[in-house]
This record gives structure tokens, C-alpha cells and sequence, in this order.
């Protein structure tokens, strides 16, 4: 052993290792538990960044069986408001409101949570209530405050007042929400009613639906041709018919406007809101991202 | 050689989102080719008045809509709108939604953006949207595809 | 010797490791084989993130998608079994991943899919000895797709007397023709459907057409043109093309029927080999 005699204690050292190697061998037949609480969480984390949530929701639950890890119980909770089971995050949020550095983004997703739910009337009145409100985000919450009254129907605070908790680049747009709530361009009903009375059609040309204005028109129009032509030509039974068929259909063209305007009407709610909702997720609800979530 | 250890440890982690949500079981996956639905010749016994209103229309299903061929572009077509519009509000109200859809059913210019497509091929318009009761009209986007 | 030392040392210590991967890929098969294909997903995934040295990636990504395959989710099966592909260490380990990604393709009834994978594996040089396996799959794919002219002649390569092939060839005796169905609707309203042996629907189409075709030559020659023209094009056309639309929809009905039969016998009672 020549490199032995050159230096003994690296000589010393390998054999060293390699009995213990061996003796760990012999009492010890498994090198790796995989189910260890650290190895199960560092495959939560691992499922948890393949998004793959059910799984990765497994792991952190038995890992923190054992183990007490706020980064864990954040993304754990994280996982289930992103899988939809809302009560659960909350309550996982919950547990990391006070003493715990992740206390402030916790609160943050638990308004987040409140307002995804859509209970606006109650998301106001725990923003009003200041309810596990976090203490440097403020803004944050103004902010979802404003926008809750763009998704439902109570009536909205004066404009100033409106944008004013917004960033100078974020005013023009919110502004411009504003004021497509607050005069929102619905057809009236009632219009639309009196123009198919007056010109069969003219209602639903009114709304935009073009092709079903001029086809009423035509269609009412013939039947009563019809029946005038038939009645003139002495053929009651047919006059009445064709009489009977145009009241329908010139009843069904005063209804089928009104009907028609409401759809109009609902159409422009949903593609309001949906905008709307487009832009809190681009904004990522005015949130910061989590480094750590990736991790 | 020099005094070192080559440790071949080189891992491959081709990673890819996984999205099962939801747990799930075996499935069996049927062979057999999609079959033609037939239609549902049931007549709604709950009163009087439905029964004659789906037997009527049943009846004019066997002896007429069966035999001149599949003419309607709407789902559900109109003699079930008929019957979903009576149901829903009244005789009379039904027959100024039916008037309505027929007139909509004869435009040959269609305006492709007021309806979304049913699963079936067909433009979904169901009588829900026409009772006049705003909070039940139900906007779907008409580049979506419903299906029942 | 310090040099042998080290090399015992890392040796046992990977020998050792070796030995948890195989433990825990033989836990996630046993889960595999209860057909709890989640929970097996689960643990391959686990092995997978463990397995620093890839030893395991091949069966692992394999095995996943054999439980894609068995929960239907046919997509992420056919990812599973591309992954698999790529660590497939020897050419029988390829065609074998190869010909999983064409049967769940033939089972996912993209049969355009499945017939260009099963080309370029006939292209494939290394694969000239598995020719009648190949036949053997793109027979299932035509058949699937319903087309049990092409299904046959793919067994028919095979084995002239296929058991399979005889199947496919008792479906196209059975089956109706439906241009045969068309043709005589065009001649004579409700003849396609008598064919079809739907004679009550024949009949009531061939009484609406005469009703209305009697009406229509009966308003003409009275000099009523307009109600004539009204007559002709909103209720004899209708009937008449009612007739030739239920003519072929019945047609295609029976036929569906008929290779359902047969589809039924494959997916319940047939021993061979399927998808």
C-alpha cells in the first residue's frame, strides 16, 4: 500500500468509510426512505411546480402530520384555492395569520379567496371590518374594494373617490370601467317594443339583428297580403287564416323584440364583466408574486 | 488515473404539468360507433294540460317531422321549444316565443354571433333566454360549443 | 488502492440506492397491478424524482402510460408513451412503445394518426420482422373507423383465413348500401326506407309525397300557380326530401348496428390481442 505509507490518515479515512458503509448496510437496510417527511416534501414541491395540485396536496397534508413548515401550509393552501376547494385554503390561510413571516401574503390570498367567491356584499364588509385585514396592504385591499362594485349590481361610490386608491397607470383603465358600470350602453326594451308595433322588425334592426328585422317584416307582410288577397277574392276561410297567422306573428315580432333586447342587454353585462375579470387576472389581483412558489 | 471519483449521476427530469384534479378509476373504453339518437316518444303525464301539449307534439313528430327530414338549424328544435316555452310560462306566451323562433328559424341570413353551436352540430337556442326574466338568460359566447 | 477503496465505497453506496428504486418500482407495480392506477401514477412519479441516474425512466414513463390507457385518458397516455420512447433502450422496447402510442390512438379514434405511425413503422428498417403485427393494428384502426374493406384486407396479410378477417367480411355482406337506399328514394318516395324494412315510416313518406305532389298538380292545372308554387316548394319538396334524407339516415343507422354487433363480439368476447 504505497499511497498508505505516503499519508495514513487518508488510508485511515477510507477504510473508515467503507466499514461504516458496510456496518450501515448490515443494520440499516434502507439507504433511502422516500417517505421520510423531508423527501415527501421535497416532492410536494417538486408536484406542487408541475402544478400537478391533487398529488403535490397529499404530500404536504402527511408531511405536515409531523413537521410544522409555513412555506409548506402557504403552498399547500395555495394548491387547494387553485383546485377550487376554497373553504380548506381559507382555513389552511388562516393558520398563518399571526406569528409567522407568511402572515401578510396568507392574508393577502384570503381576501383574494373572499373575492374570487363572488359575495361582494360580503368581501365590503370585510374589507369594511378590517377582518384579518394584512397591516402593509392596504392598497392592496382598496384596490379589490373598488373593483368589487363592478361585479355586482349596489351602487357606486363617486368617481373620484373611485380611482383615486389606483396607480397613474392603472387610473385611465379603471376610470374607463367606471364609467361602462355606471352607464352601461343597454337598449331599452320599451324601444324596441314600439318600433316592431309601429314596423314590424324595426325592434329586433334596432338591437342588430338584422336578417331576423327584415325576415319578420317580410313574413308578416306576406300573411297579411295573403289574407287581405283572399279576402278580397271572396275566400273567407283562407282570409281568416292568413288573418289569424299575421296577428301571431306580428304578436311574436313585439315579443321576440323585447325578448331580443334583454339578450342584448344580458350580452354587454357578461362581456363587461369578463373584461373586468380579464384584467384582475392579468393584474394578478394587484398581488406580488411569491418567489418561494417556485421553488 | 488521477485520485478522483467520477460520479455518474446525470438526471434526466423532463418535466411535463400534470392536471389530475380530480382522483379517478379505471375506465372501460367502448368500441362501438356513436349511434344515431332516436327520439324520445315519452308524454309528460304531470297534468292534463302537458300531456295534451306533449302528446300533440309527439303525435305530429311521428306523423310529420319524422317523415319531411331534419329541416331545423336550432337545438332544441321548434316543436321542443314550443313545448319548453309553454312549460316554462304560459299557453299564450308560448305561442308568441314559438312565433318568434319560427320567424328566427326562416332567416336565411343567420347572424352566426347571436348563437353558440350545441354539441349536436346545431345553433343552441333554448326557451329560457325568450320568458322576458332577465336573471334567467344565460349569455354563452358564440364561439363556444354547449353540450347537454 | 486508495484508488480500489474509493471505488468499493461508491459502488456499495449506489448498489444500496439501487436497491430502494427497485423496492419502491416494485411497491408502485403492485398498486399497478390492483388497478389503483392513481395511486400507481403517484408512486412512479415519486421513483421518477428519486431516480437521479434515470435507471427507472423508461419502465416508469411506460407504466404511467399504460395507467393513462386504463383510466382513459388517452392523451396523457400518449405523452407517457412518447417519454417512454425516448429512453427505450433496445428496439424491441421502441416498437413496443411505438405500437402502445398507435393503439391508443386507434382507441382515441384518430385514425389518421394511427394509420401515419403505423407507415413509418413499416418504414422503419429496424422493424421489417414485426410486418404482421403492424397489419395486425392498422386492421384494428380500419375497423374502428368503420371501414371493414380496407380492416380486411389488412388481416388478409396476415393470414388469408384470419379469424378476423372473416369478421370484417361478414360485416360488409350484412351491411346496407346506402347509395343503393338514395337512389331508389329519388325514384320512388319510401322505397329507400322499405328497404331499410322501416315500412311504416316508408309508407307515411309515400303517402305524404303523393298527398302533396296530388295538391300541387291540382292547384297548376286550375290555375292557382301561386298556391301551386307555395304547395310544391314549402310541402312537396320538404316530404320528398325528408324521404331521401330518412332513407340514408336509416341506412347508416342499420350499418352502425351491424359493426357495433361485431365491435361488441371484439371489445367482450374476442381472445386476441386488442388495443
Amino acid at each position: 500500500m504505497k499511497g498508505c505509507k505516503r499519508n495514513p490518515f487518508s488510508a485511515f479515512f477510507f477504510i473508515l468509510t467503507l466499514f461504516s458503509n458496510l456496518l450501515l448496510a448490515q443494520t440499516n437496510s434502507s439507504q433511502i426512505d422516500f417517505f421520510s417527511p423531508q423527501n415527501r416534501l421535497k416532492f410536494g414541491d417538486y408536484l406542487f411546480r408541475e402544478q400537478d395540485y391533487l398529488r403535490a396536496i397529499n404530500e404536504y397534508q402527511e408531511y405536515l402530520k409531523i413537521a410544522n413548515n409555513d412555506t409548506a401550509r402557504f403552498k399547500f393552501a395555495f394548491a387547494l384555492a387553485e383546485m377550487g376547494r376554497e373553504t380548506e385554503a381559507l382555513d389552511n390561510y388562516k393558520g398563518l395569520f399571526f406569528s409567522s413571516p407568511l402572515n401578510e401574503g396568507a392574508r393577502l390570498e384570503f381576501y383574494k379567496i373572499n373575492f374570487q367567491q363572488g359575495d361582494f356584499v360580503r368581501f365590503r364588509d370585510l374589507c369594511t371590518e378590517k377582518i384579518y385585514l394584512p397591516e402593509n396592504s392596504d392598497l392592496i385591499i382598496q384596490k379589490l374594494n373598488r373593483f368589487s362594485y363592478l361585479l355586482d349590481d349596489n351602487l357606486l361610490p363617486d368617481s373620484a373617490a373611485f380611482v383615486d386608491v389606483f396607480d397613474q397607470g392603472e387610473k385611465e383603465q379603471v376610470l374607463n370601467f367606471y364609467m361602462r358600470k355606471k352607464f352601461p350602453p343597454y337598449k331599452s326594451p320599451l324601444t324596441a317594443a314600439v318600433l316592431s308595433a309601429i314596423i314590424p322588425g324595426a325592434g329586433k334592426i334596432y338591437t342588430g339583428n338584422y336578417g331576423d328585422g327584415i325576415t319578420a317584416f317580410l313574413l308578416t307582410g306576406i300573411l297579411s297580403f295573403l289574407a287581405y288577397d283572399n279576402f278580397k277574392a271572396d275566400h273567407d276561410f283562407r282570409g281568416w287564416l292568413f288573418t289569424g297567422l299575421a296577428v301571431m306573428f306580428y304578436s311574436g315580432n313585439v315579443y321576440g323584440s323585447v325578448a331580443s333586447t334583454q339578450i342584448y342587454n344580458v350580452g354587454i353585462k357578461f362581456h363587461f364583466e369578463n373584461e373586468v375579470k380579464i384584467y384582475l387576472n392579468e393584474k394578478k389581483y394587484f398581488l406580488n408574486k411569491y418567489d418561494f412558489l417556485n421553488r | 488515473m488521477k485520485n478522483g471519483v467520477l460520479f455518474f449521476l446525470i438526471g434526466f427530469n423532463i418535466c411535463y404539468a400534470q392536471t389530475d384534479w380530480v382522483k379517478w378509476n379505471a375506465v372501460e373504453i367502448s368500441y362501438e360507433l356513436p349511434s344515431i339518437e332516436i327520439r324520445n316518444f315519452k308524454i309528460d303525464n304531470g297534468n292534463v294540460g302537458s300531456t295534451l301539449l306533449t302528446g300533440a307534439v309527439k303525435t305530429y313528430h311521428v306523423l310529420i317531422s319524422d317523415i319531411d327530414g331534419d329541416n331545423c338549424p336550432f337545438f332544441p328544435s321548434c316543436s321542443e321549444f314550443f313545448i319548453q316555452s309553454v312549460k316554462s310560462t304560459n299557453v299564450l306566451a308560448g305561442i308568441l316565443m314559438f312565433a318568434d323562433r319560427f320567424t328566427r328559424d326562416t332567416n336565411f341570413f343567420k347572424n352566426r354571433a347571436q348563437y353558440p353551436f350545441h354539441s349536436s352540430g346545431k345553433l343552441y337556442d333554448p326557451a329560457v333566454n325568450y320568458t322576458l326574466k332577465f336573471n334567467n338568460i344565460n349569455h354563452i359566447p358564440y364561439d363556444q360549443i354547449v353540450k347537454d | 488502492m486508495k484508488k480500489y477503496l474509493i471505488y468499493i465505497v461508491v459502488l456499495s453506496s449506489y448498489v444500496l440506492a439501487q436497491d430502494d428504486l427497485k423496492r419502491q418500482f416494485d411497491y408502485a407495480d403492485k398498486l399497478h397491478s390492483n388497478s389503483l392506477f392513481y395511486e400507481a401514477i403517484t408512486e412512479y412519479k415519486r421513483l421518477q424524482f428519486f431516480d437521479e441516474g434515470s435507471t427507472y425512466s423508461y419502465q416508469t414513463n411506460y407504466r404511467m402510460g399504460l395507467c393513462y390507457k386504463a383510466g382513459a385518458k388517452l392523451d396523457d397516455a400518449v405523452k407517457y408513451f412518447s417519454l417512454a420512447e425516448k429512453f427505450a433502450r433496445t428496439d424491441e422496447e421502441s416498437f413496443d412503445t411505438k405500437t402502445q402510442v398507435i393503439r391508443v390512438n386507434i382507441l382515441r379514434k384518430t385514425t389518421g394518426r394511427a394509420l401515419k405511425l403505423l407507415d413509418d413503422l413499416e418504414s422503419d428498417s429496424s422493424f421489417t420482422s414485426k410486418i404482421d403485427e403492424i397489419n395486425y393494428w392498422r386492421g384494428w384502426a380500419y375497423m374502428f373507423a368503420d371501414d371493414w374493406e380496407n380492416a380486411a384486407l389488412a388481416f388478409g396479410k396476415i393470414n388469408p383465413s384470419h379469424e378476423l378477417k372473416r369478421k370484417c367480411e361478414n360485416v360488409l355482406n350484412e351491411k346496407y348500401s346506402i347509395t343503393f337506399a338514395k337512389i331508389i328514394s329519388y325514384i320512388l318516395p319510401g322505397a329507400g326506407q322499405f328497404y331499410m324494412g322501416n315500412y311504416f315510416s316508408g309508407l307515411l313518406s309515400l303517402g305524404w309525397n303523393v298527398l302533396c305532389g296530388f295538391l300541387t298538380v291540382d292547384s297548376i292545372l286550375d290555375d292557382r300557380i301561386f298556391d301551386g308554387l307555395t304547395l310544391g316548394s314549402l310541402l312537396w319538396l320538404r316530404f320528398y326530401r325528408g324521404n331521401i334524407q330518412n332513407a340514408e339516415k336509416f341506412a347508416i343507422q342499420k350499418n352502425f348496428e351491424i359493426a357495433n354487433e361485431t365491435l361488441r363480439y371484439l371489445q367482450n368476447e374476442y381472445v386476441g390481442l386488442k388495443p
